[in-house]
């Protein structure tokens, strides 16, 4: 068995005692409605995902503009792909504990909106790359659109629900500093955060591996 | 230092009188704006919303207003240096950073230009009436500046690309909803007279202009000499 086999039951094994401690090990929380606070532990991941995945992709487009090799480029697009992804599913987690909580799917809470705000970003950033021929013109100005919108994620991320008024739950690192949930909510959402950043781990490097494979058969055809 | 200056300055001085010739950007900008100003008037008009509703809901219409005519003309600065085939020599006369600053500076004075048309026409025809009036400029100023920082390196990226026109929307409305955001909840409080959600927004719009500023004038030599 070659580490990779070994890394990648680890963490299906990892997902798999989170999933059951999410369902088992805690009681729902206070002040939530039936089971609903268990979406947290893969709420709060996918979300953290997302942003994590723009953040690869801002850094591998700032190495791209940096050296021009187009492994980045690959990085860059793979991991803007997966926050796509990622995104999509923390809004549906989300809307789905805001129907069972307040009774709407979609409100335009600040936080509703922000995440809606970055799902376009991203979508952008795609339908960008979809309209440049040119390989190396493609990279560089995608890589300068993904550096522009992930300036615009803090302002998304912290500023608009801090400014205004938010029925969003207080998010992990909230306006006070300090972490309300309870030691074992605490355990399980952290571990939830290692087994899903393992799993974007895990998905990225088959991403570019797949993306490098295509990109070298393109070649051999031209 | 001067150089740069002079050299911007140039090419802002050449963009407008070149835009003067055709008016084309400014009639896209002008007649967009005034066709919707229209519409939403005679729809809508002065006493359609109720008074408790007024700051906020007059306040959305005149930011949708105003983003949806700078959408429409604040890309031609760059996409007709690339139809008339004069980026090339634009490349070789000036510096990158000068033609930013220059094009940036361009952007401004349409965007100003407009918003002095448009503001207080939309104020008289909806009846807008505004409490905080030094608070409500500030906001339109610095509103405006983001505005064009931000819409001036998207223009240049997709310059650069095929489908330009759709794809002006496409990037930009992502990276400008926040500051809709802001520009929104801010001018309502100036219209209400919340002297607080003024300076908030004021410290969110500087912030992100400040921000933008900077980082377009480091990626925009990529996008141009590339």
């Amino acid at each position: 068995m070659r580490v990779a086999d070994i890394l990648k039951w680890l963490l299906l094994g990892w997902l798999a005692v989170v999933i059951v401690a999410a369902f088992f090990y805690v009681r729902p929380a206070e002040g939530f409605i039936g089971e609903s606070s268990r979406i947290v532990f893969f709420h709060v991941p996918m979300a953290w995902i997302a942003v994590l995945a723009f953040l690869v992709s801002c850094i591998t487009s700032v190495m791209y503009l940096k050296r021009r090799e187009p492994k980045d480029d690959i990085r860059a697009s793979v991991s803007a792909g997966l926050g796509l992804l990622f995104a999509v599913l923390a809004t549906t987690t989300g809307s789905v504990f805001a129907r069972i909580m307040w009774n709407s799917w979609w409100n335009w809470d600040p936080r509703q909106t922000s995440i809606a705000i970055l799902l376009l970003i991203y979508a952008a950033y795609l339908a960008l790359r979809g309209a440049i021929d040119d390989p190396e013109r493609r990279a560089s100005l995608s890589a300068v659109y993904a550096i522009l919108a992930f300036v615009t994620v803090p302002f998304l991320v912290f500023v608009v629900p801090r400014i205004y008024w938010s029925l969003h739950p207080d998010t992990i690192i909230n306006t006070r500093g300090s972490n309300e949930f309870d030691l074992r909510y605490t355990q399980v959402l952290m571990a939830s955060l290692v087994g899903f950043t393992g799993l974007y781990i895990w998905l990225y490097t088959i991403g570019c591996r797949i993306e490098a494979i295509r990109q070298r058969r393109r070649q051999e055809v031209l | 230092m001067s150089r740069l200056l002079v050299e911007a300055l140039a090419v802002a001085a050449k963009d407008l009188r070149t835009e003067f010739r055709t008016r084309v950007a400014l009639n896209a900008l002008g007649l967009f704006a005034l066709t919707v100003l229209a519409a939403v008037s005679y729809t809508v008009g002065p006493y359609r919303i109720s008074v408790e509703d007024r700051p906020f809901l007059l306040s959305v219409l005149l930011w949708i207003v105003i983003f949806f005519a700078a959408l429409a003309g604040l890309d031609r600065s760059f996409v007709k240096e690339e139809e008339s085939h004069t980026a090339p020599l634009l490349r070789l006369a000036a510096s990158p950073t000068a033609v930013w600053l220059g094009k940036l500076g361009f952007n401004i004075v349409l965007i100003y230009f407009l918003m002095a048309i448009l503001v207080p026409l939309y104020c008289i025809l909806m009846g807008y009436k505004i409490q905080l009036v030094g608070g409500f400029v500030l906001i339109l100023v610095f509103g405006g500046y983001t505005l064009a920082v931000i819409t001036t390196i998207v223009a240049a990226i997709i310059a650069r690309a095929l489908t330009r026109g759709a794809l002006f929307s496409v990037l930009s409305l992502p990276l400008l909803l926040p500051l809709l955001i802001f520009l929104i909840q801010g001018t309502a409080g100036a219209a209400d007279g919340t002297a607080e959600t003024v300076t908030n927004t004021l410290r969110a719009v500087l912030s992100m202009g400040g921000i933008m500023t900077i980082v377009s004038a480091m990626l925009f030599p990529v996008v141009w000499s590339d």
